[in-house]
């Protein structure tokens, strides 16, 4: 796979408050990489530089191998923190601005604004929208021109249900066509429904990062209950299988040791001639690993 | 660069202040020399009458115009201090532009707004020239002319400075305030505290000076010569108006500062965080 972005050793600090620090990740073709954080973990300030509008104090980062430019930028839809257009503009002028800027047709223009949702309004002047318009105009902004690579940053801000439901179908529409899309989000349900890889982020330093998947298997809990239940603790407490066992009521709570599974357990207590009554892996909610995480 | 013309010129005919300001000097400039034109003040020697003829309309209408300068430089900060505010800059590089694209956009404005007042002026100086001036046969009404090109250049450069101003605040109302403070409070008495040579080095001073106040008593009087000929009466020898520096020496100097204020808003734009 090709690499769309990749960041070194980024670092970002507004006076004495470090918003990134030392960070490094990588972008594929085709990934939807989600950035997740708490608020000031550096989402935005992360990118922000790769959008070109704040400098790192250290570190670099590349487009496809290159020095960022403006004409890379150019095939990049970015959405960074809230919509940025002229209040006392149209909303159609303000398309026309930025497929200017962008080098795009301006016939893509009514193409992006029906696909928002926004055509009939395409004369309203933008400072006579709601908050969720402004919000799908700048995603008709980011579409302009069909780019290959999509920055979204909180694409959802302050959408109410119907508006977010509506910007997960563009988002997931867009992952359909094979783009590139890396969105920073609240959302972390919306993240792991749409996200192939994710980065957690506190305090501008990356906690975790990779597939989805693999960080949510990572450390699923398995659940055990019988009649033995503390003997069976001090047996795998005593074998070294798991990380970690609490007993539950009936129930034991075993965290594993890498490459260990439910099966493990089965195969374990079956040798120490104790019955399991029942057995089963918990999945772990993104929230729940992120929540964790960031404690 | 036709994407840089094109958006700014969208975004300026569609901005109802840029509008009002424009037509507004428009009026003020037009109402003032027509005023001034039906105040014909004659007493035996001195005519006001004068000031309408040609050539010395080419130093007269430059100079009422100057006046409203500070408008076109209110006009720029304005616009400028907008794209701060509606964070337009930051949206444009973003979506592609460069940082000198957005140098080359507003230094744009600042030609095209400066190309209008220019031809404002001289449509009314010929305008109210040809009217006047009982005879121009003798080509008189060429000689002077070249004060329109230097009003041009004061005109570029007070749009410069506010234009620096907006980059360096960001901020439309405190930007305005600090011009006309600049303007009228801080480079003023600073100067006094130079000796009268280095005076007239100021960066203010030396944009106000391209087109001075001209001498109207010279003027009205029909005496050409008057500050010049044999025995005349020279308002800057007998010290009522500062020694100026020589035309040629002013407007390079305001090419320089004007080139100044540029390149540090440039220097800000590139280096600050949008």
């Amino acid at each position: 796979m090709e690499k769309v972005l990749e960041i070194s050793n980024l670092s970002k600090s507004y006076g004495l408050i470090t918003a990134v620090n030392n960070l490094s990740l990588e972008v594929a073709t085709g990934d939807v990489f989600g950035i997740l954080g708490p608020n000031g973990s550096g989402k935005t300030t992360t990118l922000s530089v790769i959008s070109g509008i704040i400098a790192a104090d250290t570190g670099s980062y590349k487009w496809f191998g290159s020095e960022p430019n403006a004409s890379l930028r150019k095939n990049i839809g970015s959405l960074i923190e809230v919509p940025n257009f002229y209040p006392y503009l149209s909303l159609y002028k303000n398309l026309v601005i930025a497929a200017r800027i962008k080098d795009k047709p301006l016939g893509d223009i009514e193409r992006v604004l029906k696909l928002v949702n926004l055509w009939e309004r395409k004369a309203s002047r933008f400072d006579t929208l709601s908050l969720g318009m402004k919000q799908r105009l700048a995603l008709g902004n980011v579409l302009l021109g069909d780019p290959s690579i999509l920055v979204l940053d909180e694409p959802a801000n302050g959408l109410d249900p119907e508006g977010i439901a509506e910007v997960r179908e563009i988002i997931l529409r867009e992952r359909e066509n094979k783009k590139t899309i890396i969105m920073a989000s609240h959302i972390l349900d919306e993240v792991e429904k749409v996200c192939s890889h994710v980065v957690i982020l506190k305090n501008g330093q990356s906690l975790a990062m990779g597939r989805v998947h693999e960080l949510l298997s990572a450390d699923d809990p398995v659940i055990v209950s019988c009649r033995e239940a503390e003997k069976l603790k001090e047996e795998i407490v005593r074998s070294g299988l798991s990380e970690s066992v609490e007993k539950d009521g009936d129930e034991l709570v075993i965290v594993l040791k890498k490459g260990k599974g439910a099966r493990d357990i089965n195969e374990f207590a079956f040798s120490k001639g104790i019955v399991l009554v029942h057995l089963e892996t918990r999945k772990q909610s993104l929230e729940s690993q992120f929540l964790e995480l960031v404690k | 660069m036709r994407s840089i013309i094109l958006n700014e010129i969208t975004k300026t005919w569609s901005y109802k202040t840029f509008r009002v300001i424009i037509l507004l000097h428009f009026i003020l400039f037009f109402l003032v020399v027509l005023v001034t034109s039906r105040l014909n003040i004659t007493i035996p020697g001195i005519s006001t009458d004068n000031l309408y003829y040609f050539p010395n309309i080419w130093e007269f209408f430059p100079w009422i115009a100057s006046w409203f300068n500070l408008l076109l430089a209110i006009l720029i900060i304005v616009m400028t201090g907008n794209e701060f505010t509606y964070r337009t800059f930051r949206q444009h590089v973003v979506d592609g532009f460069s940082r000198s694209d957005l140098l080359k956009g507003k230094a744009f404005m600042i030609l095209m707004i400066a190309i209008y007042s220019f031809l404002m002026v001289l449509l009314f100086s010929l305008i109210f020239g040809f009217i006047f001036t009982p005879d121009y046969s003798d080509g008189a009404f060429i000689s002077k002319s070249y004060i329109l090109l230097v009003y041009f250049v004061q005109a570029v450069a007070y749009m410069s400075f506010g234009f620096l101003l907006a980059v360096v605040f960001r901020n439309t109302a405190l930007a305005i305030v600090l011009f006309f403070l600049y303007r009228l409070i801080i480079e003023p008495v600073i100067r006094l505290f130079f000796p009268a040579r280095l005076r007239q080095f100021f960066p203010i001073k030396v944009i106000s000076n391209l087109t001075p106040t001209p001498e109207f008593l010279a003027i009205s009087s029909g005496n050409q010569d008057v500050g010049n000929g044999p025995g005349s009466l020279n308002l800057r020898e007998i010290g009522i108006l500062a020694e100026d520096l020589p035309v040629y020496l002013n407007l390079l100097l305001a090419i320089g500062y004007t080139s100044i204020f540029i390149g540090l808003a440039y220097m800000l734009l590139k280096k600050r965080n949008l």
